[in-house]
């Protein structure tokens, strides 16, 4: 999704799973890649959950399948 | 992103734009302001102009923030960027961005520290790595972004990393909106609203646009078959005499937004009393500064900052393409003396922007109107 697009933009935030919480951050997988995200403004969150990323940090946790 | 198939199916795009064509009445054409630069791409790229019926004209919005940055405020990075002791980080799209001393990357070839990094997390780690250098953020972005940086100035003051600083120039959406709302012989009709400033707004914010301006909103998401369907939503509401705000992408946003990010926004920023957009000029209480309290942590606060106002170019005609007064391709130089490669103006900068949007995909996407 976030092909060649402005990092500033709200629309390259993207859907990552939880692969492993060390308190405050989050390590997701987008599409295959690994990165640590700050998540204070979604925990508690879990392994396996689904979070809308942007910038570092996840905004929003993401009901069902998306 | 899983099942983003669904969101681009050829078969369900065809059924809205069939909705679509019930919709317009002959001839009149329907303005709409995608406020996003996000929908902005998906529109070009998808050839989505295309795709619907031709009553229904799509106005580019001020939502691209590198677009939005005033020349002088580039200048001001550059020259902190270029004091003695500094990384300067910041975002990759906005080291081309043109000032009036020319841009972080030129900065950066003369010998400045000018790194990119994907979030102002990346940047506090570095300040962590490099106690003796001073470590600068060029914060921009809309309220998307700004939380990134909200939680990096509380990490900050938590593990009290000092050679940190952040230099702000986020904006907020609905200021800009009610600019662009009272300019005079407007004839914009709707507004698609922004997907993911609005998971950490809510859809609130956007009430003042159907109570006080009569217009309809639909806050919607990125793919082509959402800006479809928010089109499709529009033209219901505008057929009914409706002007509400309506949630599309009920999948992310909700009415009150993400609490927990509004509370850390306001916890470390405020806003400014007036601050200057690109082609909309100078917008009250539009932007974010820090608070007095990470003063600290303020880069305006530390260091000496020329604060020069620059003229854009003169044929730049960026501002006009801006506000939706003039297309792209109507402007004097795009593609000419303004391209991607060599930018003018700050449109043809970002891959969000209106200009560079069309430059890369709209020229192509008129004869392969597909989704």
């Amino acid at each position: 999704m976030s092909e060649a697009r402005c990092i500033t933009c709200g629309d390259v935030a993207v859907a990552a799973t939880v692969v492993v919480v060390e308190g405050d951050t989050a390590v997701v997988d987008v599409d295959g890649e690994r990165e640590r995200v700050g998540v204070e403004l979604v925990v508690p969150v879990s392994v396996g959950e689904r979070l809308l990323c942007h910038a570092g940090i996840a905004l929003q946790r993401l009901e069902g399948g998306e | 992103m899983r099942f983003v198939d669904e969101y681009r199916s050829g078969e369900l795009a065809a059924k809205l734009v069939h909705e679509l064509e019930r919709l317009v009445e002959p001839g009149r054409s329907v303005k709409i302001m995608e406020v996003c630069g996000g929908h902005t791409h998906t529109i070009y790229k998808h050839g989505i102009e295309q795709l619907v019926p031709e009553e229904v004209d799509y106005v580019h919005g001020p939502g691209c923030p590198v677009c939005v940055i005033p020349m002088g405020r580039v200048d001001d990075a550059i020259a902190i960027a270029e004091q003695p002791g500094v990384i300067f980080t910041t975002f990759g799209d906005m080291m081309r961005v043109p000032g009036g001393r020319g841009s972080l990357l030129e900065a950066k070839a003369r010998g400045a520290d000018v790194r990119m990094v994907y979030s102002p997390l990346d940047a506090l780690e570095l300040a962590r790595g490099n106690p003796d250098r001073k470590v600068v953020f060029f914060a921009i972005g809309f309220e998307t972004t700004a939380p990134a940086t909200a939680l990096t100035l509380l990490r900050a003051r938590a593990t009290e990393v000092r050679n940190f600083s952040v230099f702000c120039n986020h904006v907020t959406i609905g200021p800009p909106l009610r600019a662009i709302l009272d300019t005079p012989g407007l004839r914009l009709e709707a507004f698609i609203a922004p997907g993911h400033v609005s998971t950490v707004i809510g859809t609130r914010p956007y009430d003042f646009i159907v109570r006080e301006y009569g217009k309809p909103v639909v806050v919607t998401a990125f793919e082509p078959i959402d800006i479809l369907h928010a089109t499709v939503m529009l033209l219901r509401q505008l057929r009914d005499g409706r002007a509400e705000v309506e949630n599309q992408y009920t999948r992310v946003v909700t009415r009150d937004g993400n609490p927990r990010a509004l509370a850390a926004l306001d916890e470390t920023l405020e806003l400014r009393d007036t601050f200057e957009w690109r082609g909309l000029g100078w917008i009250e209480q539009s932007a974010l500064k820090l608070r007095e309290r990470f003063a600290q942590w303020d880069a305006e606060a530390r260091f000496e900052l020329p604060s020069a106002r620059v003229d854009d170019p003169k044929a730049c005609q960026c501002g006009e393409v801006l506000v939706g007064a003039i297309k792209p391709w109507e402007c004097k130089v795009f593609g000419t003396a303004c391209t991607p490669e060599r930018p003018l103006g700050t449109c043809m900068v970002s891959s969000e922007g209106a200009c560079a949007a069309y430059y890369n995909y709209g020229r192509f996407t008129r004869e392969l109107a597909r989704v």
